[in-house]
Formats: structure tokens, sequence, C-alpha cells
């Protein structure tokens, strides 16, 4: 997907995908990984032993950086990330590679470099040959490992990272995890790659820290050098290395005013935010990573709207116990200070947890996940619930619970937490006060929201499960894409009906889910009657902006208006018709959605 | 020398964290520790991540292990304990 083209005296300009918003003028720090070139060189036998020193040298020197990687990566990503740098240590240990490696120095009388390579290579040809999809992909742990015993060879230290200049651009081929962990987030203004995708490692890292990121810019690497000049247009997906001068102060121009909307808050962004016609909205964080919990300051959120406890679980699917996640929930309810935290309960099931709990499931949608999963294992819940309350000592902690269909539902959930609240109180176990909520993202629970809200103490939305759920849509299959329409006149209808029935029983909601973290859209929900909304913390600002200059009156209008539609083709005509009747100076064709089939 | 029949149990099977674990597990003893397919396709030395990783043993695969030393029991009734419970990933 990359394109060139050449510009005045120098300038080159790379079309990529842009993953992490956000425009950055900056010098490059070409990190090298992925393709360390390794030459075959006949040593003296004489110089064998010297050369078996070297090969022990760098595994000591690899393996010191990689237990500095894994204490950081501990830190800054959660134990997650970091188990697999357990792995890599190991295979740095393994007999079986020194052993091998050793003989074939020996036996070729060839360069630790190229013994290093060749015997990685018969390693990842046998992994190569593995049935199982999963476990063959772990091939390129071994990659991983083996460049960072050639770098360590090569006497080049792994390039220091943590003396970045102030407007890093790192430029890789690929960013292995390991990588990406060493990174120093302070300084790194902007990363571009070689390879990757929407989910990748790196893209996903980026958002999180709302780092601008272009992946998928096919011969970056290989054409730019330390120190060069270049512009990351991450909202474009271009990358432009060498830019003219005047190029610069077109991009400096853009540059400050997407600080403007995209950067660190000043005082005034965390007052209340009103809209002109004085409707205070409150703009909370979404938080799945360690890494996120800086953002929350930095962004001006009022608290943590929604936090996905299943992030937790290691990667592979080990819950971890009642005293890990105590841990973690204290931490996660002092992140959230006066304005509290919500901790959605494990949304597991399906793809997310191990073999005998759910067995091979038809519909894992449709399975046996989130409540019901906890339902159903209520160790895990009952775990999970003590944790929670015993944390809530803390700091203000609230409880979701997830995917719930009906008051059944609520009443065993409930039932559960009062038995776990009453034994901690016998026990003499200090909690707080824990207001219980419903997670409202199924139909049948749109439907039921009058009944539910009389048993709970607020309500949360879940914009993206109730878009696959109400339009039967699966979002992760391509081919039905075209049909996961956000804007469907039956999701607006849902979500109008779910606040209007949790403001008549006097209780608040929050809206967490893509939907209100995108402009356009968050002004939607204002105008269906949301007051609380809840997304990626690097997005408040812009949506902050936005809200700021509208009226809730005018957003009303428009919301009604759409509400009478038939299809979404219809409410994205009004949307782009109105937005940008009303508000010229907020929103351009650019930023609305496209219409997908002519009305 | 003892032997035993086991079972991978956790759905990814035996991926990077789980033969780290297993790995760690045998360096605590002193004992020569094998781990076997029972289709005789592959074996490994326990000791090895990378021979453990080359057993490809997915969910379902059954392996036979095998301790040779002054610890052995010890160190079988460790390996076993950790297929049993599918490596930490089915337990709360």
């Amino acid at each position: 997907v990359s394109k060139r083209a050449r510009k005045g005296a120098g300038e080159q300009t790379w079309r990529g995908l842009g993953v992490s918003d956000g425009i950055v003028i900056g010098q490059v720090l070409r990190l090298h990984n992925g393709t360390c070139q390794v030459f075959r060189a006949t040593i003296k036998e004489e110089d064998i032993e010297r050369e078996t020193h070297r090969l022990h040298a760098a595994v000591r020197l690899a393996t010191r950086q990689l237990l500095a990687i894994k204490a950081r990566a501990e830190t800054e990503l959660g134990a997650d990330h970091a188990y697999i740098f357990d792995a890599h240590l190991l295979m740095l240990e393994d007999r079986k590679l020194l052993e091998d490696t050793e003989a074939f120095i020996r036996a070729e009388r060839a360069n630790a470099e190229w013994a290093v390579r060749v015997v990685a290579d018969r390693f990842l040809a046998v992994y190569a040959e593995i049935k199982d999809e999963y476990l063959r992909e772990r091939g390129s742990d071994i990659e991983d490992v083996t460049q960072r015993l050639l770098m360590a060879l090569g006497g080049a230290e792994r390039q220091d990272t943590s003396i970045l200049t102030e407007n890093a651009v790192i430029v890789a081929e690929n960013l292995l995890p390991s990588a990406v962990a060493e990174l120093d987030f302070e300084h790194a203004r902007a990363i571009a790659t070689d390879a990757g995708g929407w989910t990748s490692h790196t893209a996903i890292i980026a958002r999180s820290l709302g780092i601008p990121a272009v992946v998928g810019v096919r011969q970056l690497h290989r054409r730019v050098r330390t120190g060069d000049l270049i512009i990351v247009d991450a909202t474009r997906g271009d990358v432009i290395l060498h830019p003219a001068h005047d190029t610069i102060e077109k991009y400096k121009v853009a540059a400050a005013s997407s600080m403007e909307t995209s950067s660190i808050v000043t005082e005034h962004d965390v007052a209340k935010l009103i809209t002109l016609d004085e409707r205070e909205i409150v703009l909370r964080a979404n938080i799945e990573l360690t890494a996120e919990y800086e953002g929350i300051k930095r962004f001006g959120a009022r608290g943590i709207g929604l936090y996905r406890s299943e992030f937790l679980l290691s990667r592979h699917g080990s819950i971890p116990g009642e005293e890990d996640q105590f841990e973690a929930y204290k931490r996660i309810a002092e992140l959230g200070g006066e304005d509290g935290a919500t901790i959605r309960l494990f949304d597991l099931g399906g793809e997310k947890i191990g073999p005998r709990l759910t067995d091979h499931e038809q519909n894992p949608a449709l399975g046996l996940r989130a409540i019901r999963f906890s339902l159903k294992n209520e160790d895990v819940l009952r775990h999970q619930i003590r944790a929670i309350l015993r944390a809530s000592a803390f700091g203000r902690l609230d409880i979701v619970l997830p995917m719930i269909m009906d008051l059944d539902d609520v009443r065993r959930s409930r039932k559960i937490i009062g038995a776990e609240s009453a034994l901690l109180e016998s026990e003499n176990i200090a909690t707080g006060r824990v207001r219980i909520g419903a997670m409202i993202e199924v139909p049948s629970a749109v439907q039921l929201a009058r009944t539910i809200a009389a048993e709970v103490d607020f309500f949360s939305l879940g914009t993206n499960d109730l878009v696959q759920y109400m339009l039967a849509v699966d979002r992760s299959n391509d081919d039905v894409a075209d049909w996961f329409q956000t804007l469907h006149p039956s999701v607006l209808q849902s979500i109008y009906q779910v606040l209007t029935a949790a403001n008549a029983a006097g209780i608040p909601s929050i809206i967490c889910g893509e939907m209100a973290g995108t402009p356009a859209y968050a002004v939607m929900l204002l105008g269906l009657g949301a007051t609380e909304l809840s997304m990626t913390s690097s997005s408040i600002p812009r949506v902050r902006q936005v809200i700021s200059g509208i009226s809730h009156r005018d957003a009303h209008d428009i919301a009604m208006k759409c509400l009478q539609c038939g299809t979404a083709g219809e409410v994205e005509q009004i949307v782009r018709d109105e937005y940008l009747a009303r508000w010229p100076q907020l929103f351009s064709t650019k930023s609305l959605p496209v219409i997908r089939h002519k009305t | 020398m003892v032997e035993k029949i086991v079972v991978v149990t956790n759905r990814l099977g035996l991926h990077a964290r789980a033969a780290a674990q297993l790995v760690s597990a045998a360096n605590r003893y002193q004992s020569l520790v094998r781990i076997e397919r029972l289709d005789k396709s592959a074996a490994a030395d326990a000791k090895s991540i990378l021979s453990v990783l080359m057993l490809a043993a997915s969910r379902g695969t059954e392996l036979k292990l095998t301790a040779d030393g002054t610890d052995e029991n010890e160190a079988i009734n460790a390996l076993n304990g950790l297929f049993a419970e599918g490596f930490g990933e089915l337990s709360p």
C-alpha cells in the first residue's frame, strides 16, 4: 500500500496506514531490528577458542539487556506483556542453542555470527513445519532472540533509546515486542514502520500512549538515517523524508493546530466541560494497559469510566489470584481519584479462556461469555468481587456487570456480591460503598431497560457490542463490514430508549465504546441524551473541543430527526448536511461519516 | 528411572509461556528429564526450551515424561502437576 513520489530536491513522500493520529516533525532514530546482515567468515584453527568466548560474552550481554527490558516491561506495560521475556531469557540460556552453535563454530571453523544464524535457521525451519498455527507463530520469538544475540555479537550495543532527542521519530522495519518495551515513551514523538497493521503490537501501544504512528510504509527503513529530518502525518498516513522548507512551514501550521486538539491539557481543560447552552458533560477514560495510566491525567479524564478487567489475564488465559487482583484494583482506585473508577467484571469467554470451560463453541459471541461465564464459574466471580470490594477501601470503585440479559443476571450477581460483602464484614475487612451497574449491550436488555433500571445503580452502554448484537453483524468479519452500521437508526433508537429509561428511574448512564471517542458520533450521543462518555484517553481532547463548541439543543434537534430515519444512509445524510451547516468551524467533510448508500 | 503419561490440556498447547514454566520447573532438579511424544515423532530435553517448543505439542497431545536421577520422583511429580493444572491457565 505504499506510494512514493519525488518532489523538489530530495523530498520523498510515502503513504502508509495511519494507526494513531497526529502530526510530528522530528528527527529519525533508526532502529535496526529484524535485519542483521550476517556474513560467513572462515576462522583460523587457533582462533576457535576466541570465537566461542565471543559467543558466550554476547549471550551474557544479551541476557543483561533482556533482564532490564523485562523489569521495565513489568512496570510500564504490565505483567501480561512481560512474561514473554521469561521465555526469551530461557532461550538464551538454552543448552541446545549454545551447544549446537559452539559445535558449528568448531566443525565449520565459522565465525560466531554465521553459526548463530545457521543454527537459529534450523530451529526456524522445524518451526515453520508445525501444523498448529499458534505454535508456529512462536517462531517470531526465536527470531527476536536471534537478532538480539547477533546485535550483541556485533559489539554494537542495542541503541540506547533513553538518550533520545526531544522530537525523535522511531523508524524500524518492524518493532518486535522487546523493542517496543524498550522505547522511551517520554521522548519518542512518533513511530513509522515498514511492516504492521491496525492491530499490530506497535499500533496498539502507540494508540494507548497517544503517539502518532504510521505502519506499512514499505522500504522506508532502508532509506533513512538517524538524524534525518522527517515528518509523520498519521492523520493522512503520510511520511515525508527530507522535507523541503515550504513543506516544513506548511506542516508546522498543521502540527500546531493538531497540538491544540490532541496534546497535553492546559488548566482550562480540566475545568468543567459544558456545551454552549451550559449542559455539563463528563468525559472519562477507558483503560486496559498499565501504559495507559499516565494518559488519564495527561488528557484530563474525569476518572476511569471503564476498566476492562480481563486485561489482567495473561495473553494465554491464566486468571490472577485474589491478591494480585486486589493490588491491581487498588491502583485503579487510586488512579480514579475523587472521580472514581468503574471496573467491568471479566468479559471472558470464547477466545480468551482455557479449554475445558468453553469447549468449541459454535457461536462464541452468543455463548458462555461475560457475566454468564462468571456465574457458571462462581469461584472466579467470588475472587474478583472480594478483590474489588477490598480495594474499594482505598478509593471510589464501582462494578459494572457485562452482557446483562435481564433481571435474573442482575439479581444472581447482586446476591453473590452481597454475600461476599457480608463475609468481608464478618472478617472485619474494610470496604467502601460500591455501586453496581448493568452493561447494556444485548437487545433484550434494551427492551427491558425500564425494569433493569429499577434494580441497578447505573447503566453503562457498550456501543461496540450493541451494534453487533442489534444488527446481528459480526464486527470482525470483513465480508459483512458493509452491514456494520454504527449510525443505524435501530442502534440510535436503542440508545435513546436506554438513556430515557435511566433518566426516568433517576440513575446515571455512561456510554463506553468507540462511538464515544469519535467527535461526530459523540455529538449524536449528546443529542440522544447522554451526559457521560468514556473513551481511550487520547481521544478526550478532540471530543472535548467539539463538545465545547456546540449547543445541546442543536444536537438534540438533529438526533430527533435521525430517530425518524429508516436506514443508516439517511442518518448519515442528515448528519453531514446538518453538522456542516451548523458547525462549519468544527467539522469538515473529512471528519464526517461517508454515506454508504445514496438515498 | 520413572515415567508418566500426560496430556496437554491447556488450549494453546505448549506455547512459549507454558514451555517457559515447564523448563524452569525441570531446571530445579538434578535428574535428567525427557519428554517424548507418544506418537514417537519427537522427543525433547525438558531443560531446553527450544527443544520443548520443537515438540509442537498442541492441545490434546499425549506425552511421556521420564526422569532419571536422585530426585526423579520429585521432578516427575512437579512436571505432572503443571500438566494437570493446565499451566495455571484454568485455575483462578
